[in-house]
């Protein structure tokens, strides 16, 4: 009887709290202005802000149009005051570039790869020099430009008159004379320029038959014979040949 | 005592439906309008960081043609001064 009443009174007790809870999650009239008056004054935050921006990018579009003019017509003033035409600056500049581009280029070789385009390095650096004194060079960011090239192409010059080495080795081991050195591919890859290696180590080489091992000769630079070391060669030739023929 | 707790319980149910069926409800349409608005606010949030980058990148752009404007004005004046003018 006791378990009876107390089911009956929980199975009551819950129903009443289902519909409590029920009605709970329904809003009130009074919740619902708050979210009302809550959510329009948001939206109209957001109303305001959003109409800020657009004004703001209006202006910005407008001021954007208006600079592109004025950077327009300023530049098309200072190619009037240079004298050249749209195309002419804008040959010079790919020029420029084009040659700042090679420069990098060849400053990233080694020495002895870089002696391959010393040519190349030497009208670059002529070529520059003459830009250099274009009207467009007057312009201060091209002026500075230029002379960085001017700077760096100074440097490949450097490297390029440095004067290489070669340390003498034994005619056992090495077969090392004048003749053999030259014809190294490394060194001048052509046998009839030894006269450049004798006559730029004349303090050391008295006679061009005779090198000895260790000793460290300098490399002049240059494909081709001076008239100095053709003479000298012509030199050597004759008393060879005088030394050869028969005595009478 | 099994009338009493009856009594007892009737009269719990009837407060709560009571209580329930006094209180003052939002209508359909007022729902309806709360919804839309709700709806309307989200839909403001959603454009508002959108205008900011928009804003943003134009200013940005505004800033770099002044630079150009100025290194332009800048190179005029050096040529000038370089031509004596």
């Amino acid at each position: 009887m006791k378990t009876k009443l107390f089911l009956t009174i929980l199975i009551t007790m819950l129903l009443v709290l289902d519909v409590q809870i029920l009605f709970a999650q329904e809003m009130t009239k009074e919740q619902w202005q708050q979210e009302m008056s809550q959510y329009t004054a948001k939206r109209n935050d957001l109303k305001a802000k959003l109409d800020k921006l657009n004004s703001d990018i209006k202006n910005l579009q407008d001021q954007s149009k208006k600079l592109d003019a004025d950077v327009a017509t300023c530049h098309d003033n200072l190619l009037k005051l240079l004298g050249v035409t749209q195309a002419e600056y804008d040959a010079f500049i790919d020029e420029l570039t084009r040659y700042e581009n090679r420069t990098n280029e060849l400053m990233r070789l080694s020495d002895e790869e870089l002696l391959k385009y010393r040519d190349e390095v030497m009208n670059m650096d002529k070529r520059v020099t003459e830009m250099a004194k274009h009207n467009i060079a007057m312009i201060p960011r091209i002026k500075s430009r230029i002379e960085k090239l001017q700077a760096n192409i100074a440097s490949l010059k450097k490297t390029l008159e440095k004067e290489k080495t070669y340390t003498v080795g034994t005619w056992a081991k090495d077969r090392d004379c004048l003749w053999n050195i030259a014809k190294k591919k490394d060194i001048y890859n052509n046998a009839w320029l030894w006269p450049k290696i004798w006559q730029g180590n004349k303090d050391k080489i008295k006679n061009p038959d005779i090198i000895k091992p260790k000793w460290v000769l300098k490399i002049p630079t240059g494909a081709e014979l001076t008239k100095e070391e053709k003479a000298a060669a012509n030199s050597y030739y004759r008393k060879k040949k005088e030394a050869a023929e028969p005595t009478q | 005592m099994v009338k009493r707790s009856g009594i007892l319980i009737a009269t719990a149910i009837s407060a709560s439906l009571f209580l329930s069926a006094c209180t003052s409800r939002p209508s359909e349409e007022e729902l309806r309008q709360l919804n839309d608005l709700k709806a309307e606010v989200s839909a403001l949030e959603k454009q508002v960081p959108d205008k900011e980058k928009e804003k943003a990148k134009l200013e940005k752009e505004v800033a770099e043609k002044n630079g150009k404007l100025q290194e332009c004005q800048d190179d005029q004046a050096a040529v000038r001064k370089a031509l004596g003018q």
